[in-house]
């Protein structure tokens, strides 16, 4: 490739001629950057007429070949107020002169790390939103995701109420709809791989082996032109995750250790045993004979309150050149539906050695886990809803010993209390991530500094699941008991080598500060399964192999490789003109030949107004208009697209050639030119802060069009080796604003009281806008599947409205107000297109499930050794399907071979028949959530402090939604969803 | 360590090679999946490959009873090659109804389809993907790639150079349906590249003309007539097939050329082809021993199962009070009937409506969904000449016979006819000698009068009713479209009505207009 090695070469011919100036003959100016307290300062500009120099990491500062003088000196630094003194020097002359630099606005000076380097947070010019230890959400935190839910304006983070629930996180909305939508997650400067978690998992979440204990911040890149040196990865943006380290000090042992109870919050609205009676009794007089004389409530056999408890074990410290921490954690959290259960045990280890008089600094960062997670095997929850509340849960007459229906009819339910104590269904994941980091300053240029980083991911699972045959869903289904095991393993290597370079420049005003590197990464996964039915016997459980009626093995092995060449340089003028501009190249095998290369550019602008003379005075720590451009790619769809698989013919499908017959093999259809999607963002924005930062601000409005979308689509005859082919097609918009206000309320001056609160509000308005340019308006793809029917969908893929639009039928109301009930169509819906006949051209796509707005409210308060925080959280505009009423809400239900129990919203509709495409079903979810809140007191123990905490999450939801809960994961079916827990945990915090 | 020497070398030189020998090969093919890349390394993939493009005339997908479509948006077995090519050419005519309500049906049994009807499209997708699938054999068994891959046998290569010769055949079989059902489509060959690029539209001239001259090139490395090469396309299958596009010529470019139906169709005769003395046999579970069967798509109720071709002409086939046995099979489908003048077409002894079933109503057809209205015809059996029921009875064994040796004498004495040369008497000699068989005796005999085009129009009604050529001839005979010849349900209509000469041709579906630009819709659509 030659692009790679310009770049390369580009950089260093920039490196070698910047010094050149520098080491002319002359005097010298030298001295230390310290702030008050006398701590070195580094990267302080250092500026004797028109020379500049910047501070190293002890703060020292040289300007050599200075022209015998007289001239000002002066210091300055993002956050801290300048300094300067007149300097005399005469020839070859070294004068010392050290400054002490006070703090004005320091939040501005905080080093942010961003891909590949690091900024003064003040000097940022792309959308990048950091979010430290002190801010994450307190409580049960299984998965990693959950510590920031509410924290960033535009981030919105999913999960599916299970524990440690398998977590999505959507930044400033969707951006794919075949390929992934989630963010790329870099974990110490590593990429782990796109897709959910990034990475494989037999559990819920592939994250989950990184301890949230173990992280001391979360960097959310939101708008592309931060992003964008990732490249084809970063089209969903990029959450950088940091993990502890130690603090300088004697070796610091710090234990947290916590308890908690969950309990259910709400569940499905189904009929009690008199009312499901009374239907059956009206609507199914012949199944009166069926029902039984119990009265049970299946919810509340198959939920309970349920217990965890959390350890986590921390030893670090750190000296002038050595920094290590030491962590260990365990977790067990029960889910509260009985049989679902996390657990997990995690090590961390994070070792820093500075050698060669500092020159040289060697990271290393091992972390591993197992995490353990246990299902309800399937169907528990829409079984519990189904189920007769008149019939027992046991049956000493059966095989089982529960009770069941008779006859193993296709038509019932299963015993939900049965297939939780029968069945089982796990999922062991071993996971160990680490890198080994070196940085060398190079001698012979100050300012250049190269870095090596090689870095591994190595995933095992096992996921196994046990279904007797004696169970009543395996006798109806004729399945006959099965066993299924998959023991999938996935190693993903990175290999990253990279330059810095950040001085201030010759002759011009103003620092430079560049990056350029190659990247290298490759990824192995082997994906093999053993699948038995009609096992001879259940004796062995899942724990040996019987002879079955049916044996699938699968083995199926993924590779892939991504090489990246990229570069960034930022411009730096005064700290008042800023400019950054990036470009990655990327490389993918899952790209077509003749479309390996992808190149992702970006330009960000900022100007510092606040800096300007004319602004002086206004009490505005900070005013920065910025400005980005920036294109990035999503290549997180499966490999292989580009090759023509060859597909063998069955047995059952071959070819007589004479009197022999032959089997075939069918080449696919593939696009060979099959590509990355790619999005064009525009980023405008503003950052604010005022009284020394004490009420800072950001307000950001962004268009992110995604192009190239993946779509299965026809192709012209002839062209291809069948009708339809996977190809890059179509394209959406996402439009939205965000805004965030950060107020230092009562600053607490004297162990008085403190309070800082945050605010964000985000909106987006997600539009798909063509699925294939070259059709009609009238062109619709439907998604969504719903209980209710095989192959039945709600949502929609329609250009001019939100991706997974409801598409539904209007329903008339009566003059009650409830929606009609007729065996007429026609009398039930709006003939939309007034044809007389009600068919779906007369579903409209109406709402969706995206929130239009996102608003959060964190509040932190100290008074004296009391600290409490709560976060309130609150969707607007977002809707629900709730398919537990439509799929059960209707009186046919009653009259299968044995009666489901129903929705009580039948009691409303009186619907006689399923009427699962009314748009009754699609309710407005908004709501207003308190999050978590946090009340904690601090005492002394032995000298140390002692923490002493309580947390309840989900302390309240108010909300109009009928379900079980508003937030019923990302495509907003609610179909017998994991209900959602209230938690209470109380721990401590201790260090010595 | 060294300071000074790592300080002036290592670091950088680790720095930098790495990222220099750090290769940029993206290539990373499937390990778990067969691929272009290893599938014809194995000697046996390209006979495997040959049959699947035989296999999507048979099967409609890569599983028994076609599964894993071969074209996707519809049913496999409704997307099957056979029938969608049979009900294409026997469903608007005289000889054929229907009960069906699937979405499309009626459209085709009353001439009023419209540009989206789905069994149009998957006709049109069907034949282009026959065509793709000779096209990609066509690419992947060049000398090059041969000897790129290293199979330089002898034997292999002689083998593939006669598949290459088939595919070739079968690829021209398609763009004679594609020019027939459709006039002018996109002539795309191996020469063109795989990929997105639209391909133009060619005029039907320029198609006849490229299958006429494929066909001439092919015909004599295609494998010689025999037990070794039943089902596969031979040297009598392609003079057939020229004889077809011969006696259309007019049709496809306006120019007739009978002398050369008559020439083709002399050729085909002279095979090693006899008259089967049995006409049931020709249809019946153990067709594939027929003498008289030219080129057959076959089929077989344990290797080869589909819900298209013969297993669908038979099971539709039967309904009402039919037992299914009788045919072989395990159910009756309730479909397909005779349209009244198919019925009326055939005079007294004429024993090729023996099989004919009157249970029901009788001839007229007052609903075309009632299948106990009209005449059912179940010419098509799962049940042998000795009438032993066929391997399987949910997939039958019957072949599909596409060309037969009684076709070649008919169009033998409608060239002659028509001025294509060779001898009067030789065509009366042919069609007596059908008629013979058809009556058992010479009691059904034409005179030299009464052998006229007319007369043979009718007489392939007879002799080839719902053997899928009724569009074709109606449409030579220009009786197809217009008002001079109305039957039950033309138009719509119980009594029949006149319909646009637009109809000739099928359309162009919509969604290929939209993804592909270049191509112009028929008239009249």
């Amino acid at each position: 490739m030659r692009s790679p090695r310009f770049i390369l070469g580009a950089l260093l011919a920039v490196a070698w001629m910047a010094p050149l100036r520098a080491q002319a003959q002359g005097g010298t100016i030298r001295g230390h950057v310290n702030d008050a307290a006398g701590k070195p300062l580094s990267g302080a500009t250092v500026s004797y007429g028109s020379r500049n120099a910047q501070t190293r990491i002890d703060g020292l500062y040289v300007i050599s070949g200075v022209p015998a003088g007289r001239d000002t000196l002066r210091a300055r630094l993002i956050g801290y107020t300048s300094m300067a003194r007149s300097v005399t020097l005469s020839a070859g002359q070294t004068v010392e002169s050290d400054f002490a630099l006070t703090a004005s606005a320091v939040s501005l000076a905080e080093i942010v790390v961003t891909g590949y380097g690091e900024q003064r947070a003040g000097n940022i010019t792309g959308a990048v939103t950091t979010v430290a230890a002190a801010d994450f959400n307190p409580g049960r935190i299984v998965s990693p995701e959950e510590l920031i839910r509410s924290k960033v304006p535009g981030v919105q983070v999913v999960d599916n109420n299970e524990p440690g629930g398998g977590f999505s996180i959507r930044i400033r909305g969707p951006t794919s709809i075949n390929a992934s939508s989630e963010p790329l997650f870099v974990i110490d400067g590593v990429p782990i791989g796109t897709g959910a978690g990034g990475g494989l998992s037999a559990g819920r979440n592939p994250l989950n082996f990184l301890n949230p204990n173990d992280i001391e911040s979360v960097t959310v890149l939101r708008d592309a032109s931060a992003a964008a040196i990732y490249g084809a990865n970063a089209a969903n943006g990029v959450l950088l995750i940091h993990t502890r380290k130690g603090r300088v000090g004697a070796p610091q042992f710090e234990y947290t250790g916590s308890m908690s109870a969950s309990s259910v919050t709400r569940l499905p609205n189904m009929l009690n045993a008199a009312q499901f009676r009374a239907a059956v009794t009206q609507y199914a007089p012949n199944n009166v004979g069926q029902l039984g004389s119990a009265n049970t409530d299946w919810f509340s056999q198959v939920d309970r309150t349920a217990f965890g408890q959390e350890h986590n074990f921390a030893v670090s410290g750190a000296d002038a050149s050595t920094n290590w921490r030491l962590s260990a954690g365990y977790l067990n959290q029960d889910g509260i539906i009985k049989g679902t259960t996390t657990e997990r045990i995690s090590l961390g280890l994070n070792l820093e050695q500075k050698l060669l008089k500092d020159r040289l600094n060697v990271q290393a960062n091992l972390r591993g886990s197992r995490a353990k997670d246990l299902f309800t095997p399937g169907g528990v929850l829409s079984n519990a809803a189904q189920f007769g509340p008149t019939q027992p849960i046991y049956d000493a007459s059966t095989r089982t010993g529960y009770y069941d229906w008779p006859g193993n009819s296709l038509q019932s339910a299963d015993n939900p209390v049965a297939l939780l104590n029968l069945a089982s269904d796990k999922g062991i994941t071993y996971r160990s991530l680490g890198h080994v980091r070196a940085q060398y300053a190079l001698p012979f240029l100050e300012g250049l500094r190269a870095n090596m980083d090689l870095g591994y991911d190595v995933t095992r699972t096992d996921r196994q699941s046990f279904f007797p045959s004696t169970l009543h869903g395996q006798l109806k289904s004729g399945n006959g008991g099965s066993d299924y095991r998959a023991n999938q393993s996935q190693s993903n290597t990175t290999a990253e080598t990279y330059l810095n370079y950040g001085a201030p420049l010759g002759g011009i005003p103003g620092n430079i500060d560049a990056a350029a590197g190659y990247s290298y990464g490759w990824s192995h996964a082997e994906y093999p399964y053993y699948q038995a039915n009609g096992l001879s016997t259940d004796l062995l459980g899942g724990n040996g192999v019987t002879s079955a009626r049916s044996v699938v093995n699968f083995q199926d092995i993924e590779e892939s490789r991504l090489i990246s060449v990229f570069g960034r340089v930022n411009y730096n003028v005064n700290d008042k003109y800023l400019v950054s501009a990036s470009v990655r190249r990327d490389g993918s095998s899952r790209f077509g030949p003749t479309h390996q290369w992808g190149t992702f550019p970006s330009l960000s602008v900022g100007w510092r107004i606040s800096e300007e003379p004319f602004m002086k005075g206004l009490g505005l720590s900070d005013l920065k208009l910025r400005g980005s451009v920036a294109r990035t790619g999503n290549q997180a769809f499966s490999n292989y697209q580009q090759y023509s698989a060859y597909l063998l013919g069955a047995d059952q499908s071959q070819v007589q050639f004479g009197s022999t017959f032959v089997p075939t093999i069918r080449p696919s259809a593939v696009d060979p030119d099959i590509r990355w999607e790619k999005s064009h963002s525009y980023d405008m924005g503003v950052d604010f802060g005022l009284w020394n930062q004490r009420l800072t601000g950001t307000l950001d409005v962004y268009i992110k069009t995604t192009h190239d979308l993946i779509f299965r689509v026809p192709v012209a005859a002839g062209t291809n080796l069948s009708n339809f082919v996977t190809t890059n097609i179509g394209s959406m918009k996402n439009r939205g604003l965000e805004m965030s206000l950060s107020a230092l309320l009562i600053p607490g001056h004297q162990r008085g009281l403190s309070w800082t609160a945050d605010f964000t509000a985000s909106h987006n308005t997600n539009q798909l806008t063509s699925i294939n340019p070259f059709a009609g308006a009238a062109q619709r793809i439907q998604t969504g599947g719903i209980a209710g029917g095989v192959g039945t969908l709600i949502q929609v893929l329609q250009p001019g409205v939100p991706i997974n639009s409801f598409y539904v039928y209007q329903h008339k109301l009566g003059a009650d107000g409830k929606p009609i009930y007729s065996t007429k169509d026609l009398d039930m819906y709006v003939d939309q297109n007034s044809d007389g006949k009600i068919n779906n051209d007369d579903r409209i796509p109406f709402h969706d499930p995206a929130p239009k707005w996102m608003l959060s409210q964190s509040s932190y308060l100290a008074y004296h050794d009391f600290d409490m925080s709560f976060t309130l959280r609150s969707y607007l505009g977002n809707y629900v399907y709730n398919n537990v009423a439509s799929n059960l809400g209707t009186y046919s239900e009653v009259t299968r071979g044995s009666p489901y129990n129903l929705h009580a919203s039948v009691l409303t509709t009186g619907f006689q028949t399923p009427q699962y495409f009314s748009d009754y079903y699609v309710e407005k979810a908004s709501f207003l959530r308190m999050d978590n809140i946090t009340l904690a007191y601090t005492l002394k123990y032995h000298g140390q402090p002692l923490r002493i905490f309580g947390t309840v999450q989900n302390a309240f939801t108010l909300t109009g939604y009928s379900g079980v809960d508003p937030t019923a994961g990302l495509n907003g079916i609610d179909n017998n969803i994991y209900p959602r827990s209230r938690t209470f945990t109380g721990g401590f915090n201790l260090r010595f | 360590m060294n300071l000074r020497s790592f300080k002036a070398l290592v670091f950088p030189a680790a720095v930098f090679s790495l990222g220099a020998l750090g290769c940029t090969n993206l290539t990373v093919e499937p390990k778990s999946t067969v691929t272009e890349a290893n599938v014809f390394l194995d000697a046996s993939s390209y006979r495997a490959f040959m049959a699947k493009v035989y296999a999507g005339l048979a099967v409609g997908g890569q599983q028994g009873g076609d599964g894993q479509t071969d074209i996707q948006g519809i049913d496999g077995g409704f997307s099957q090659y056979i029938r969608l090519y049979w009900e294409h050419q026997e469903l608007p005519t005289d000889e054929a109804v229907i009960a069906w309500g699937d979405d499309g049906l009626s459209g085709l049994v009353q001439d009023t389809w419209a540009v989206t009807n789905p069994f149009v499209v998957a006709m049109y997708y069907r034949v282009f993907f026959q065509v793709g699938m000779a096209n990609e054999f066509l690419r992947q068994t060049t000398d090059a790639k041969l000897s790129g891959r290293g199979q330089t046998s002898a034997t292999l290569k002689a083998e593939v150079a006669t598949y290459r010769a088939e595919a070739r055949f079968l690829r021209a079989l398609s763009y004679w349906h594609g020019l027939d059902l459709f006039g002018p489509i996109p002539l795309v060959t191996d020469a063109d590249a795989l990929g997105s690029t639209p391909p133009k539209q060619a005029t039907r001239q320029a198609i006849y003309d490229y299958v006429v001259s494929e066909l001439n090139a092919i015909k004599g490395d295609l494998p010689a007539p025999g037990a070794n090469s039943y089902g596969r396309a031979t040297a009598g299958a392609a003079n057939m097939l020229l004889a077809h596009l011969y006696l259309n010529a007019a049709v496809y470019t306006g120019t007739a050329n009978y002398a050369g139906a008559l020439t083709a169709a002399q050729a085909a005769i002279a095979g090693p082809y006899t008259i089967d003395a049995s006409y049931r046999h020709l249809f019946q579970a153990d067709n594939n021993t027929s003498p008289e069967i030219i080129f057959a798509v076959p089929e077989d109720g344990l290797k080869t199962q589909t819900y298209g071709s013969t297993n669908f002409l038979i099971h539709a086939s039967c309904g009402g009070s039919m037992n299914a046995g009788d045919y072989g099979i395990d159910g009756c489908w309730y479909g397909l009937r005779l349209k009244p003048e198919a019925y009326n077409r055939f005079g007294p002894g004429d024993g090729r409506t023996n099989y004919f079933s009157n249970a029901g109503n009788g001839v007229a057809i007052n609903s075309i969904s009632n299948f106990d209205d009209g005449i059912k015809a179940p010419k098509f059996s799962n049940r042998t000449s000795t009438g032993a029921p066929g391997q399987n009875p949910g997939f039958v064994d019957t072949d599909y016979p596409m060309f037969r040796l009684g076709d070649a004498y008919l169009i033998y004495a409608e060239a002659q006819l028509r001025g294509g040369g060779g001898s009067r008497a030789q065509a009366l000699a042919y069609v007596n000698a059908l008629r013979q068989r058809a009556f058992g005796n010479a009691s059904g005999n034409i005179t030299d009068a009464q052998l006229t085009t007319d007369f043979l129009l009718d007489e392939r009604g007879r002799e080839l009713l719902w053997e899928g050529q009724r569009r074709m001839d109606l449409i030579r005979f220009g009786k197809f479209t217009g008002g001079t010849y109305l039957w039950a349900w033309k138009g719509g209509t119980k009594a029949g009505a006149a319909t646009d000469t637009h109809l000739n041709l099928y359309p162009i579906p919509a969604n290929e207009l939209v993804a592909n630009p270049n191509l112009t819709q028929n008239p009249g659509y």
